[in-house]
């Protein structure tokens, strides 16, 4: 990850505070991008007045980075971006949405619409990290083109008192999308759908979702598979309870509408199992040193410790 | 090294272990036979220390040290280790990620089978084959420095060839490093791979016959079955 100086687009409350292009890479606010380049209205949904627009128009050695914080108090955030990388082009995008501080009661409702045009790939890492008092809502669109590849990583570990993410793909022939979601919710209630279109023959997506609940956290997640052609899907959806006051729903939906199309899916919903943990114990590991690599693992973090985040007693149900 | 005093353990409210004696002193192999059921895995589970399996009477002792009470962790930290016959699956966390908590230090496998190096990187016990599953125990087991290991069952599922090469790495990584061992097993190929210093059958919850010649009692088991055991004519050496 870039630091904060070499950050591509960012906006820190309502105000834009950097701007770095790159060669190949276009940048501009979106409504400036709503102003100049007359295509880009077609994927905006209404005038959008924050939010930036990223078109790569070459290979970009480096990941571009965008950072959307909240710095102050009250502030209502509303970015409309959208990202377009060109035909045969390479790109990776990391994009952060957080807040700086506790207590700033903020509001984040970002719409993203991602455009990976014919034999293009794109790598894109989303990160959220929120406090509690915060609002926050997440639409994601992604179009792939025809033999396009996506690689899409969102994780949440902070949560907010209230979550909504929407997520709805959209594939063409021979386009292929490998999707992964991750939260983790203390105290938190957590709404995500989304959606896979396989429209071309020869689509296949993977969608991998992964949510750990913790104290009074309620997580609902719809997860639905669609193929309009003969294409490959599978749903994977993986639930952690760890306390007996927070509830997990998944409910993976497959629908099939081209007999030569193969969707499947798995889900489950549990705790840790208590033979998994007496398993790492005999490794010298104590009670909470299990629960975190399990869940460190789990969540696909490398970087992340859970350590100390909630006491063992609270595992067992 | 240890030493194991008048111990009955229950599981779910099954009397299982009816006061089993047993010491293995520092750098011995001991083999411990029986028939399926005959209470050797919940040894070694009591051993451990698994909650599962209550103590209802008698002592261990490790190092000159009571550790009856002690936790599972507490134990693994004074050196003594168990290779599980079924180790669960552990979804998400892979076995170089386990290695380097362990061990604190980047996983090394050297001296091990090349064959086995790939699993490193794969969730432990996902899919693993029999072989692997060994060849992760093992290399587990080596990289928390034990004092004592418990091998419950570590050759089932393993071919000869696997098992000699996993025994050569026992042999150095283990034996060398004058590590003692319980081995329980129901195959003779590992008792010649590790020539077990003293042998002992368990029957009904109990250790029948002890010898520190393991082929009379092999041979005599081979012949007549465990129902031999129960008369032993070799308890001379009894512990």
């Amino acid at each position: 990850m870039k630091s904060a100086r070499n950050v591509n687009f960012l906006q820190v409350n309502n105000e834009i505070r950097r701007l770095l292009a790159e060669e190949g890479v276009i940048i501009l606010p979106s409504s400036q991008a709503y102003k100049k380049l007359k295509w880009t209205r077609d994927h905006f949904e209404m005038k959008p007045e924050e939010g930036y627009f990223i078109w790569v128009k070459k290979q970009v050695i480096h990941p571009l980075t965008t950072c959307i914080t909240i710095s102050s108090p009250r502030i209502s955030q509303n970015p409309r971006n959208l990202i377009v990388v060109e035909k045969n082009v390479q790109a990776e995008v990391h994009s952060i949405c957080n807040t700086m501080k506790r207590n700033l009661h903020g509001s984040h409702i970002g719409h993203t619409k991602v455009i990976v045009k014919e034999q293009s790939t794109l790598q894109m890492k989303h990160f959220h990290k929120w406090e509690k008092g915060d609002t926050v809502g997440s639409s994601l669109q992604f179009h792939l083109q025809k033999g396009a590849t996506l690689s899409h990583v969102y994780k949440c570990l902070d949560v907010p008192e209230k979550l909504k993410t929407e997520l709805d793909s959209f594939l063409d022939s021979h386009s292929s999308a490998n999707i992964k979601t991750a939260v983790l919710a203390k105290r938190g209630n957590i709404n995500m759908h989304d959606s896979t279109f396989l429209n071309g023959e020869g689509s296949s997506a993977t969608m991998r979702v992964r949510m750990v609940a913790d104290q009074e956290s309620k997580i609902v997640s719809h997860s639905k598979m669609i193929a309009n052609n003969a294409g490959i899907g599978h749903l994977d959806c993986m639930g952690l309870l760890l306390s007996e006051k927070s509830s997990i729903s998944t409910a993976p939906e497959l629908m099939n509408r081209n007999k030569n199309a193969t969707l499947t899916h798995e889900a489950s919903v549990g705790r840790i199992p208590k033979g998994t943990l007496n398993y790492l114990r005999s490794r010298g590991l104590t009670e909470d040193e299990a629960i975190d690599l399990i869940i460190t693992g789990f969540l696909g973090e490398t970087a992340f410790s859970y350590k100390g985040r909630v006491p063992p007693s609270k595992i067992h149900m | 090294m240890i030493e194991i005093k008048n111990l009955s353990v229950k599981v779910h409210e099954k009397n299982i272990l009816k006061g089993v004696d047993l010491e293995i002193r520092e750098g011995e192999v001991h083999a411990l036979l029986g028939p399926n059921a005959s209470g050797k895995s919940t040894l070694a589970y009591a051993i451990m220390g698994f909650p599962e399996y209550e103590v209802t009477s008698g002592e261990i002792w490790f190092e000159g040290k009571n550790i009856t009470n002690l936790s599972i962790e507490e134990r693994a930290k004074l050196g003594m280790a168990l290779a599980f016959q079924n180790p669960p699956s552990v979804k998400g966390v892979t076995l170089s990620a386990l290695l380097e908590t362990i061990s604190k230090q980047t996983s090394n496998v050297k001296g091990f089978p090349m064959a086995f190096s790939e699993i490193l990187e794969r969730e432990i016990n996902v899919g693993f084959s029999g072989g692997e599953r060994k060849f992760s125990e093992l290399v587990q087991i080596i990289s928390l420095k034990p004092r004592f290991v418990i091998l419950d069952e570590f050759d089932a599922g393993l071919d000869i060839i696997n098992l000699e090469r996993l025994t050569f790495v026992m042999q150095d990584k283990l034996l060398c490093n004058n590590v003692s061992i319980l081995l329980i097993t129901h195959r003779g190929n590992i008792l010649q791979f590790l020539e077990p210093d003293v042998a002992h059958v368990m029957l009904n919850g109990k250790i029948e016959c002890n010898s520190d010649n393991w082929r009379k009692i092999w041979r005599t088991i081979m012949r007549h079955g465990y129902e031999k055991c129960k008369k032993c004519e070799f308890s001379s050496s009894k512990q």
